[in-house]
This record gives C-alpha cells, sequence and structure tokens, in this order.
C-alpha cells in the first residue's frame, strides 16, 4: 500500500531523515515507532505531499507522490498529531465541508457523515467544534480522516495527549476498521502499538533500524535473554568470574544475554561446581526493551 | 470545480459567523453616514464658535456646504475603513497555517490553488461590499440633503479609489501566501504603499503609481481630469494582476 524507499529530508544543517526504507502492506495496523523528533511526523507529511522531500520516492497504492499537487491523496485519510478544525463549524457540518471537497454526492455525503458520527461517538453532539474536548477532536479526526473511504489511513500520534479512556476509544475505533483500510500509526506509546499493531517499524537516526510482523519481531528477540538468582555471594562471584559477559543487576541477581555465553554453558558451569540457583528465567522481550535497545544503538 | 465552491462555501461561513464582519458592518456604514454628517455639521460648528472667535478679532463668514463637501470627507475618510479591513482580515490565511485547519481539505485532494482563489474571491468581494455600502450610503444622505451632480467625475473618482483597495486587498493575499503571520503580511502590505508614497513624490513617476488613485478630490473637483488617470489604473490592474498570478506557484510550493 505505501513504499517509501531512500527517503531524505533535511531542514537547515539538521538532517532528519537519513535514507528512510519502509513498506506498509495491505491491511496491516502498522506501528511507526520513534522518539519524539525522530522524524515520524515528517514522513508522514512528506507522504502526504505537505513537505517536500531533498531525495527518495514514496508510493501510495502504486502511483508516486507529488509535492504541492498530490494526487496521490485521493488514496489517503490523514488524522494529524493535534487536529484542528473550523472552530464555527459543527461536527456534522465539517463533515459534510470534507465530502464536498471531495466531489462526493449529497446523499452519500449525509449517510456517510452519520454512519461516521455514529462510529467515534459524536452522533449526538450539536455544539460547535470551538467547545470540544481534546478528546473529541480526535474523534472528529478520526470521522473525516476515514470520510473518502481511504485505502490508507496515516494517523500521527492520535493517542498521545488522550487520557486513558479516549485512548482505549481511539485504539477500539482503529481496531474496529482494519477491516476496510490500512494503517499507519505513529506513536511513542508502545502499549498502544502492541494492543492493536500487526506490524512495526522503529524509527531512529532518520532510518528505519527494525521493522516487520510484530510477532516475528518479538519471537526473534524472545530467547536471548536471561536472569538467574544465585542462592548467595560467594557462587554468584564464581559466576562473575567465569563468565565476563555476565552482569550483575542487584543482589544476588545476575543477567546474561546468549551473543557470548549461551545457556547451556552457564548451566555445564553449575553442574560442574555443584552450584544452587533460587531462579533461572528467560527474559520475555517487551517492546519497550527492544525499543531502548534499537534507539541506543 | 466541487471543491473550490466548497471552500468557497467555508470562507463566506467563516465571514458570517466572525465577529469581523459586525466589525467592518458598522464601520463602513458609519463612514458613509459621518462624510455627509461632518460635512452638514460643520456650519452649525462653526456658528456656534464663532462668537468667542470674533471675540479674539477674527471674523468668520458663513459657510456654505455641498455634496462636494461631504464627497471630499469621504476620500478623506476611506483609508481608515481600508486599514481597519487589512488589519481584520490580514489572517486569513496565516490563522490557517497557524492552527493547521488546511491541513485535512489539502489531504482530502483540494487543490491548492483553490485555496488561494477561494480566499482572494471572498476578500475581494468582501472589500467591493464594504466600500459600495459606504458609498451608497454617503450618496443617499448627499441626495437628501444637496445635488450629488456637483461633483465632477463623481463615479470615476469612486472607481478609482474602489481599484486602489483591491489592489491592496490582493496584494494582502499575495504577502499571506510568502508569509508565516500577519505581522509580516501587515508589514508587506505597509511597506508597498509606504514605496508607493515616496515614489510619488516624484513628480515624473506620480501619475503612474497606484497612489494616484486614491487622490479622488482632485477629480470631484475639477482639478484633474480622468484622462489623467488612466496610466494608473492600467499599471494598478496589471500589477492586481501580477501579484494573484505569482500567488499561485508561491502557495504550491509551501511547506504547510
Amino acid at each position: 500500500m505505501l513504499h517509501i524507499t531512500n527517503l531524505h529530508k533535511s531542514f537547515g544543517d539538521k538532517d532528519v531523515l537519513r535514507g528512510l526504507n519502509l513498506s506498509v502492506p495491505e491491511h496491516s495496523i502498522y506501528g511507526f515507532i520513534g522518539k519524539n523528533g525522530s522524524g515520524k511526523t515528517t514522513t508522514m507529511k512528506t507522504v502526504l505531499g505537505l513537505l517536500k522531500s531533498d531525495a527518495g520516492e514514496i508510493k501510495v497504492n502504486g502511483e508516486s507522490v507529488c509535492y504541492g499537487q498530490t494526487a496521490t491523496n485521493r488514496y489517503i485519510g490523514y488524522l494529524p498529531d493535534v487536529p484542528e478544525f473550523y472552530p464555527f463549524m459543527t461536527a456534522p457540518e465539517y463533515l459534510t465541508f470534507c465530502g464536498e471537497v471531495t466531489g462526493m454526492r449529497k446523499s452519500d455525503i449525509a449517510k456517510r457523515s452519520e454512519e461516521l458520527l455514529t462510529l467515534v461517538g459524536l452522533a449526538d453532539e450539536k455544539h460547535r467544534i470551538r467547545g470540544f474536548s481534546r478528546g473529541m477532536k480526535q474523534r472528529l479526526g478520526i470521522a473525516q480522516a476515514l470520510f473518502n473511504r481511504p485505502k490508507l489511513l496515516i494517523c500521527d500520534e492520535p493517542t498521545s495527549a488522550l487520557d486513558p479512556i479516549g485512548r482505549k476509544e481511539i485504539l477500539d475505533i482503529l481496531l474496529a476498521i482494519r477491516d476496510e483500510t490500512t494503517v499507519l500509526f505513529s506513536t511513542h506509546i508502545l502499549s498502544d502499538v502492541e494492543r492493536i499493531c500487526t506490524d512495526v517499524a522503529f524509527l531512529t537516526g532518520g532510518v528505519v533500524r527494525v521493522c516487520g510482523k510484530l510477532s516475528d519481531i518479538k519471537s526473534k528477540y524472545r530467547s536471548e535473554g536471561y536472569i538467574l538468582e544465585a542462592e548467595n555471594v560467594e557462587d554468584m562471584l564464581k559466576l562473575l568470574q567465569a563468565f565476563p559477559d555476565i552482569k550483575q543487576i542487584g543482589g544476588n541477581q545476575l543477567v546474561f544475554r546468549e551473543n557470548g555465553v549461551t545457556v547451556f554453558d552457564v548451566l555445564h558451569f553449575l553442574t560442574d561446581k555443584h552450584i544452587r540457583l533460587l531462579k533461572l528465567e528467560r527474559i520475555e522481550p517487551t517492546l519497550e526493551s527492544l525499543f531502548m535497545e534499537v534507539t541506543e544503538e | 470545480m466541487k471543491s473550490l465552491l466548497a471552500f468557497t462555501k467555508k470562507e463566506i461561513t467563516s465571514q458570517l459567523r466572525s465577529v469581523r464582519l459586525i466589525i467592518l458592518g458598522i464601520l463602513f456604514v458609519l463612514l458613509g453616514v459621518m462624510n455627509t454628517a461632518i460635512a452638514k455639521l460643520t456650519p452649525l460648528l462653526l456658528d456656534a464658535v464663532s462668537d468667542t472667535i470674533s471675540q479674539s478679532g477674527i471674523s468668520i463668514t458663513p459657510v456654505t456646504v455641498s455634496a462636494l463637501d461631504s464627497w471630499m470627507q469621504f476620500f478623506k475618510n476611506i483609508p481608515l475603513g481600508l486599514i481597519v479591513f487589512i488589519l481584520l482580515e490580514s489572517d486569513i490565511f496565516t490563522r490557517e497555517y497557524r492552527s493547521g485547519t488546511l491541513i485535512p481539505p489539502l489531504t482530502k485532494g483540494l487543490a491548492r490553488h483553490n485555496v488561494v482563489i477561494s480566499k482572494a474571491v471572498v476578500l475581494t468581494t468582501l472589500w467591493t461590499l464594504c466600500y459600495w455600502l459606504c458609498f451608497v450610503i454617503t450618496y443617499c444622505c448627499n441626495a437628501y440633503f444637496w445635488d450629488n451632480s456637483v461633483a465632477q467625475n463623481l463615479m470615476f473618482s469612486v472607481v478609482c479609489w474602489w481599484l486602489f483597495g483591491l489592489w491592496v486587498t490582493v496584494s494582502a493575499v499575495f504577502f499571506s501566501t510568502v508569509a508565516k503571520s500577519n505581522i509580516i503580511v501587515l508589514a508587506g502590505v505597509g511597506c508597498s504603499i509606504l514605496a508607493l508614497y515616496l515614489l510619488s513624490f516624484i513628480p515624473e513617476l506620480k501619475a503612474y503609481l497606484p497612489i494616484m488613485l486614491t487622490d479622488g478630490n482632485s477629480l470631484i473637483s475639477g482639478i484633474e481630469k480622468a484622462k489623467t488617470y488612466n496610466s494608473a489604473i492600467i499599471i494598478t490592474g496589471v500589477l492586481t494582476i501580477a501579484y494573484l498570478a505569482v500567488s499561485f506557484p508561491v502557495f504550491n510550493k509551501r511547506n504547510l
């Protein structure tokens, strides 16, 4: 649905994107993860033709994206990080405006407005947008982004500024529309990603470091780490002396990754030396630990 | 075309639901009434203070006013209307840049040139309505008290001033496509007018500058002939079209 190849973008002397590659498969909910200022919004705005890239190619539904007059936007729905709408309009008026801008027929506009306002829970809201809360604006933002049944929905940190209830509402809506549209969803809230995303990409240093199916990534990193807890200090010191790659993490607890030493080496050593353990536990990788690892590289 | 109409409808709704339109309406109605009122009240005011002034040795002869005095007031007062109009409307683009409200319609396929067309049409129409509202009120009030025919080239002089306002309005559109804030838009428009004003001190240039069109008093009192304004009219028209034409590519290239 979306293919980005070797995307470069700088602002003055600051290189924000340095050869970013990304491929978003159809009907996925794609988590685009990165720290604040890592270039997520820049990437999204470039896909939307709102920013001009310095180099690289972007294809949406097989068509190249052009800056300025961006015809590929007919495939895209966009929810900005801080969605702002005309404050003098009501929610139905705004959706009617969206329908008219996209050239839909009046009868379709009325029907679609009703559907979407019900989906996002604003069907009974009669006030002007001026009085809307952040969460209500975010929900209206999703409704306007979905108005012309886009093939690709781009959401820029849709849950960042919301309370837990507001976040849940937005995530539920994104889950509900998965069958109709592909979702590219930037965030730094990793629990949201774990909850709804099928695929993820980690953006750091202006490039995508790790990307793929969330389940594949989690299983790939699953068997790498172990925590063990010795019965006493002497046993712990023996292990530390025998295996320099093992690190102490507090008390008699030690941690190691299977890149220098394997769990079988450790088990052999424990058997040979008759060392008893209180605990040996495989570390279940969280997205957070993976994120930290990727961003610290 | 549908998206152009939709965006223009949005612009009109924005004007109708804002306090700006009320302020502009009140201002231009007041200006229209004041032109006649000031002319009408001038002899009464002078009469009221004549006793005091005559005690100091200055004698005041009775003043007769006509529609000409009222039209002179019109050309003195209308710059205030234009200044307030530009002050209130100078953020027509920049408030959308600031809030990001242009992003959703643009990402729905609204062509960028439609944004410029809609805003320019609404702004110039609004200027036209305000200006001619003021004119019609002054004309009717003058017709009630005096005879408007004493003012020579009245329609021509009024159209000249409207054209000057139109050029200023379109220049605000152009500066809005370049600038990020309305302060820069105001600075751009202000500097353009100041530059023209300074250039008008060169006698050879004056007849070619848009600022010439603001000299309505010389026309209605018969000091200048209408044909003297022809060059300024053509140049103002060309500049207006040029400002508008340049606005499109500038806005197309703008990062939003």
